[in-house]
């Protein structure tokens, strides 16, 4: 019985497959017939691709924006784990070659092999997300990047406001500079409300070691002992590991902060109670920026910061575990983006 | 056949040299020994964690996975057959339990991992046994293989499920785990008393006894089975004999391939199951590279414990502790600097008053003083470079026991029916 549930199972789900194939396929063809753009986007996304839900599933939401809104053409294509230098660069030439005029390359792996894309072809134009270094820089590159120090900084003031302890937690996936930034936002936020608040930092990996941000054991792990030394809020910049921070939240019985997107929505139901806010990072805003401003004619280039101000990072509400100091964090809000508080990017 | 030795043909085969053997006492001392250091460490340092239950609890749920690959490993080697496709059975493993815990529950998951390993074992042992392909190039193709698979079947069968995605599974329901209700609070309150080595002693018999996972019996279980198989059994022997001298085995009747083909696919199941361990008790998802190279460390646990199931637990659980402990972060790597200084001089030490290696022991000593003058000399070992304590705890314990390890003697060789005739 159970044998045949599952061979039903599995055959719905490839239905599943079939189907969304199918729907894809037709609605780039009918939009071809309704609302045509010269504009072809192709969009090479980091390890974990569409479906991951996080990063490149929030890039992928921008691209379904600007397809069904703007009408564009759209091709995917992800990469693989481990994989090399060369491997990127093929799969930007791939949708190149094949006439896409505008590449989105999601991640900052992507960051040479862009660079050298972009001068191999003048004539197309590139969307880096989250570098902003020299190794991408091109006339016809715009490199997105977020201010996540400032988001962080919000949820490290939201973790010290609900710290009963006065001790709080961060847990990073691998220790690379972006994900510091993280860090040193989360700490001056915590700071900024209560000084002398103790703050635990732990990463789960060093580079060239990127298994931190996909081993949910390790941020289980690193967490647990957070939370059995006191610690009652844990902030995770560890993509798939983060996981592992939310079970060990339930079974301490304490609270987590999730990243990225909202984890309050996406994360196992299980644990959505533990998550009392996430930071949110916009990757969608910023993709459609880049595709909507291509189709209008007119080309984004350099360096476009999503920062608190211009709506690329904030943070979520669901689950209503902060409505009570929502009124203290918009009033940090207003003063990061006035200029009146500056966040450090490096712990 | 003489007295001193067994005779064969004209060449005298001498008695091995009489050691003493590793019991249960032996053991007993060495734990009640690391439990007294680990105590002292922790008054002196005041690197509470370092003793922790939670620390302890945590070291066994990392332990395990790698003991489970070791074991796997362990199979394999005895009969003769270098498996350096763990990693890639425990790949598929992680998926198995992630597909057949969602479906059908967790124990069905654990069964899928087990299944799923076996797979990967069957397609080693078939390269291996039967078409004679170099066991390294085989098992660097499974993990290939295994990491591909694992992928492809993720994104097929993973994707438009509720939670789950290309990288990763729905959640899977958890395995029951098991506290001793009145005995595990007991000692909790007898581990904050931070009495010396009588705390140390209850937080390690709490972390035996509190949340501890189904899954995670079931490989202690394993461990001894496997000792008995190995050890104590007639096919266990046959087994050994296979990895030990092949061409002996069959002219005494053994079907070698047989029994090489079947640890291959049993070490496979043992090393799925590691897998299953970390998708249904570590995570409680499959996630994409969430073994994270531990096949490997599980084999390097084997070689340090000497092809032996006793070594490879100590292996497995020094590789557990060293990593929750970097994990957990805090004090606790800094205090390790101490007893690595104080470890190396006594090295150094020992190497010149007994064995009069003049070099070596002053070299042990020169780093011995070095490492504890980095001890005072900074508060906290810089981030980068606490993820290497397993690494040099390991490097460190083997300079220490001195190398007395020993492969079976066939290991890693070819070897096609009939060979011997």
């Amino acid at each position: 019985m159970k044998v045949a549930a599952v061979m039903s199972v599995a055959a719905l789900t490839l239905a599943a497959c079939g189907d969304s194939g199918n729907g894809s396929g037709s609605s780039s063809s009918s939009s071809s017939t309704t609302k045509k753009s010269d504009v072809k986007v192709g969009m090479a996304y980091d390890v974990g691709g569409r479906g991951d839900q996080s990063f490149n599933d929030s890039a992928a939401a921008g691209l379904d924006k600007a397809k069904s809104e703007l009408g564009v053409d759209t091709k995917e294509a992800a990469a693989v784990n481990g994989e090399n230098e060369a491997a990127r660069e093929e799969r930007l030439q791939q949708l190149i070659d094949a006439g896409y005029t505008h590449v989105v390359a999601v991640g900052f792996a992507y960051a040479k092999s862009v660079g050298k894309a972009a001068k191999d072809n003048p004539e197309v134009h590139f969307a880096i997300v989250d570098d902003a270094s020299d190794d991408s820089k091109g006339a016809n590159v715009d490199q997105i990047t977020f201010a996540e120090n400032e988001g962080s900084f919000l949820v490290g003031a939201a973790a010290a406001l609900k710290s009963k302890t006065g001790h709080i937690g961060f847990v990073g996936g691998v220790n690379v500079p972006l994900i510091k930034k993280f860090e040193a936002g989360y700490i001056a936020g915590a700071k900024a409300v209560n000084p002398a608040i103790k703050i635990d930092s732990q990463y789960l990996t060093q580079p060239p070691d990127f298994s931190g941000f996909g081993d949910p054991a390790k941020g289980k792990t690193a967490a647990d002992g957070m939370y059995q030394k006191g610690a009652d809020v844990v902030y995770h910049a560890a993509g798939g590991s983060g996981g592992g921070v939310f079970t060990a939240a339930k079974a301490a019985g304490k609270l987590a902060i999730g990243v990225d997107s909202d984890q309050a929505l996406t994360a196992p139901e299980a644990v959505r109670s533990v998550i009392m806010t996430s930071m949110i990072k916009k990757v969608d805003v910023a993709v459609y920026d880049f595709i909507k401003s291509a189709s209008e004619g007119k080309e984004l280039t350099g360096n476009n910061i999503y920062d608190l101000k211009a709506g690329g990072v904030d943070y979520s509400t669901t689950g209503g575990q902060i409505d009570d100091i929502k009124s203290k964090l918009d009033d940090y809000k207003a003063k990061i983006v006035s200029g009146e508080i500056k966040v450090p990017v490096t712990p | 056949m003489s007295a001193t030795g067994l005779e064969v043909g004209t060449q005298a085969v001498a008695d091995r040299p009489k050691r003493r053997r590793f019991g249960l006492r032996e053991w007993s001392i060495v734990a009640i020994g690391a439990i007294a250091v680990i105590s002292v460490l922790r008054l002196v340092t005041g690197a509470d964690d370092i003793a922790s239950s939670g620390a302890l609890a945590a070291a066994i749920g990392l332990a395990v996975p790698i003991g489970l690959a070791g074991l796997g490993g362990l199979w394999s080697e005895r009969a003769g057959v270098v498996n350096i496709g763990l990693e890639g059975m425990m790949i598929l493993g992680t998926w198995g339990a992630g597909f057949f815990g969602y479906h059908m529950g967790p124990w069905a998951g654990a069964l899928g991992a087990i299944v799923m390993g076996m797979l990967g074992g069957l397609i080693h042992a078939v390269a291996t046994v039967s078409f004679g392909v170099d066991h390294i190039v085989s098992g660097v193709a499974i993990n290939i293989i295994g990491l591909g698979v694992a992928k492809y079947l993720a994104a097929r069968f993973f994707n438009g499920l509720p939670g789950g995605g290309p990288t990763q599974s729905p959640p899977i329901d958890s395995l029951p785990d098991f506290t001793i209700p009145g005995v595990s609070d007991g000692l909790g309150t007898i581990e904050k008393k931070d009495w010396f080595f009588v705390s140390d002693v209850a937080a390690v018999l709490r972390a035996l006894c509190t949340d501890v996972s189904i899954l995670t019996i079931i490989a202690v279980l394993l461990f001894v089975a496997t000792w008995w198989v190995l050890w104590r059994s007639a096919f266990g022997l046959r087994l050994r004999s296979v990895g030990e001298s092949p061409v002996a085995a069959e002219s005494l009747g053994v079907n070698v391939l047989r029994y090489k083909f079947l640890a291959v696919v049993v070490s496979g199941g043992l090393a799925g199951l590691g897998g299953g361990f970390l998708a249904l008790v570590a995570a409680n998802i499959y996630r994409d590279g969430q073994t994270g190279g531990r096949g490997y460390i599980g084999l390097a646990a084997m070689i340090f414990g000497n092809w032996r199931p006793g070594g490879l637990l100590t292996g497995a659980a020094l590789f557990g502790y060293t990593d929750a402990v970097q994990l957990r972060g805090g004090a606790t790597v800094h205090a390790f600097l101490l007893l690595f200084a104080v470890l190396l001089v006594a090295i150094g030490v020992w190497q010149i008053v007994r064995n009069q290696r003049v070099v070596q022991g002053g070299l042990a000593i020169v780093v011995g003083v070095l490492v504890g003058w980095w001890y005072f000399a900074v508060d906290a070992v810089p981030a980068e470079l606490t993820g290497t304590t397993p690494y040099v705890t390991t490097l460190l314990v083997l300079a220490f026991a001195s190398q007395r390890l020993r492969m079976p003697a066939a290991d890693g060789q070819i070897y096609r029916k009939g060979e011997g005739h």
